[in-house]
């Protein structure tokens, strides 16, 4: 099963990470065809009809989005959602780091679209590395005149300015990210009223992740019918999937939604299990949706089918247990991640996570009371729909999976004196 | 702040769209220049940004990449995000515990070395990652991380 490459097709020419190769492989013709051939509506029909959907976890339609912006006249802003940090998740660091006029002639093209003269490019404090070979790839293409005062000779100014954040998972969230952008702790905002209408600083904004402003590239260049035609009706276009963990292959695959399964991305191009592993389960969508066990490995990766088999697409972090790895530790881990994360704005995320961090904990070093999962459960009720912003689901998603399917690991763990989990460590 | 990042700090009151925008880039300056935000310099932002001290550092306590404490001249960060956890983060971690004598977040009596464990650096394909500086060391070992804790120390001795 092959990879089908749009966001990808370039990324192993040597040296596309500066603008003379990336020109020659074709690059900013989006761009040029955009502000020469197209009005800015022509390019969000092109997006609404290519069926785009955030690549960022969340899977809503762009070119929807898009069209929320109210026509008022407003200074409207684009903010480039750079914040990737869903566990299992990496992605968007491969576009930024290794593929940047991509990234930029996405932002530009859409910035055109939406009517936006300043846009944002937020990224994760981690990607000082990126935040650098951005700023190089920028002042590269202003030298071209792709951005700044007179975009391509059109008269019109679109600009980018980069920020960098300063380590919080919660700033990925698009009105926490606004927060963050305007200087202050990056807690989510109520809704309604939604960034469209009031965003940053008060304006109409759109806030847009890496990989979806990256694929507008190809939709403009190829037409939003024809990307359309990929992947299924529902789930179009192609994806990156991250394949990590206990995989022979880890890496970024971009396949065709709904085309290939979860079993194939993980034995044909992850390569399978390491020597003598099996398969325990896998986290699809970033570590904030249920487990995949692998009776349904045969699920075709696209947003439906994922949650018809009870889970979520998500991010595409694909993060893999092999029979080696314990669901109870796993499951620690990753509420250790939500506990330190939650912003602490509500009371069920806040309080709820550091609960079921302690009786996980307990579970872990052998210290489990019998009557440890039902607490577990009635907090994961406590939490789930109950919280302000989308992170208490989040938390959650995995451990709730994690109970239903894999019980037993957690009873024996808790049936298991402490005496005796010494010793194994041992 | 020195006076070049005086000189950027200022700049970027009048950067953005709005002049709040300012404060995390700023606070990034003071930490690059001292490795951690001393409390002169909390003063020193809330000065040039016209805001009070505590609102700044209610801003830069919620994020972990701003110090309160010194940090060594090498901040050595392990990813500790499940795929690496599944790929011997712990293990890795646990090493370089004993190789520098400090727990946790502990920086070396030396203040050369300080290392925390952090939250997923969206690198999972290359796990077990961790960042120097902020800067990646994808599929990490302890023999790259021994060797590159022996280089540093002698590159510092060799300047000092």
């Amino acid at each position: 099963m092959p990879e089908t490459r749009l966001l990808f097709k370039h990324i192993d020419v040597p040296g596309i990470d500066g603008i003379e190769v990336y020109e020659r492989a074709g690059g900013y013709r989006s761009l040029r065809k955009a502000v020469r051939e197209m009005s800015p509506d022509d390019v969000v029909r092109e997006v609404m009809t290519s069926n785009l959907r955030g690549r960022g976890g969340a899977g809503f339609p762009t070119g929807r989005k898009w069209s929320f912006l109210p026509k008022d006249g407003r200074t409207r802003y684009l903010v480039c959602n750079g914040d990737e940090s869903e566990p299992g998740t990496c992605k968007d660091q491969e576009i930024i780091y290794r593929h940047p006029h991509l990234l930029i002639e996405g932002v530009l093209t859409s910035a055109y679209a939406i009517g936006a003269e300043q846009a944002f490019i937020y990224l994760r404090g981690e990607f000082k590395g990126g935040y650098l070979t951005l700023r190089r790839a920028i002042a590269e293409a202003r030298a071209k005149g792709y951005l700044g005062d007179d975009v391509l000779g059109s008269g019109r100014r679109i600009d980018i300015r980069l920020y960098l954040g300063a380590g919080a998972y919660i700033c990925g969230e698009e009105t926490a990210q606004l927060e963050s952008l305007e200087g202050r702790r990056g807690m989510p905002r109520l809704k309604p009223p939604f960034p469209a209408t009031a965003g940053l600083y008060g304006m109409p904004t759109v806030v847009n992740n890496v990989e979806t402003l990256a694929a507008v590239v190809p939709i403009v260049e190829m037409g939003g019918q024809e990307y359309a035609k990929l992947g299924t009706k529902e789930s179009a276009g192609t994806k990156l999937f991250s394949v990590s963990g206990n995989v022979r292959r880890p890496g970024n695959y971009e396949v065709e939604l709904g085309k290939v399964t979860m079993g194939e991305l993980l034995h044909d191009l992850a390569g399978g299990p390491p020597e003598g592993r099996r398969f325990k389960a896998v986290i699809p969508g970033g570590s904030s949706v249920p487990f995949l066990p692998p009776d349904k490995f045969d699920t075709p990766l696209d947003y439906e089918s994922l949650r018809a088999a009870g889970t979520m697409l998500g991010s595409g972090g694909v993060i893999v247990l092999d029979d080696q790895a314990s669901i109870v530790d796993a499951s620690l881990r990753l509420m250790e991640f939500y506990r330190h994360e939650s912003c602490g704005k509500c009371t069920p995320c806040r309080e709820g996570t550091m609960w079921l961090e302690q009786a996980l904990g307990r579970i872990v070093s052998g210290e489990g009371r019998q009557g440890d999962l039902k607490t577990i459960e009635g907090l994961i009720a406590h939490i789930d729909g109950q919280t302000f912003c989308p992170l208490g689901d989040a938390a959650i998603a995995a451990l709730g999976s994690a109970l239903r399917l894999f019980r037993g690991e957690f009873e024996e763990r808790i049936a298991t004196p402490q005496r005796q989990l010494a010793e194994v460590a041992q | 702040m020195n006076q070049e990042h005086l000189a950027e700090a200022k700049s970027l009151l009048t950067a953005f769209p709005g002049k709040s925008s300012a404060l995390i880039p700023i606070l990034h300056l003071v930490e690059d220049e001292f490795g951690y935000i001393p409390q002169e310099e909390v003063d020193a932002v809330a000065g040039l940004m016209g805001v009070t001290a505590a609102y700044v550092e209610a801003v830069l306590s919620f994020y972990t990449l701003f110090h309160r404490q010194p940090t060594g001249k090498y901040l050595i960060q392990v990813c500790r995000g499940l795929s690496c956890h599944l790929r011997g983060a712990d293990r890795l971690a646990r090493f370089l515990y004993e190789e520098l004598g400090v727990q946790r977040g502990g920086t070396t009596d030396d203040g050369l070395f300080t290392v925390e464990e952090v939250e997923c650096l969206a690198l999972c394909k290359d796990a077990p990652v961790v960042q120097v500086n902020l800067e990646y060391r994808p599929r990490a070992t302890q023999e790259e991380l021994g060797r590159l804790i022996a280089e540093s120390r002698q590159e510092v001795a060799r300047h000092a």
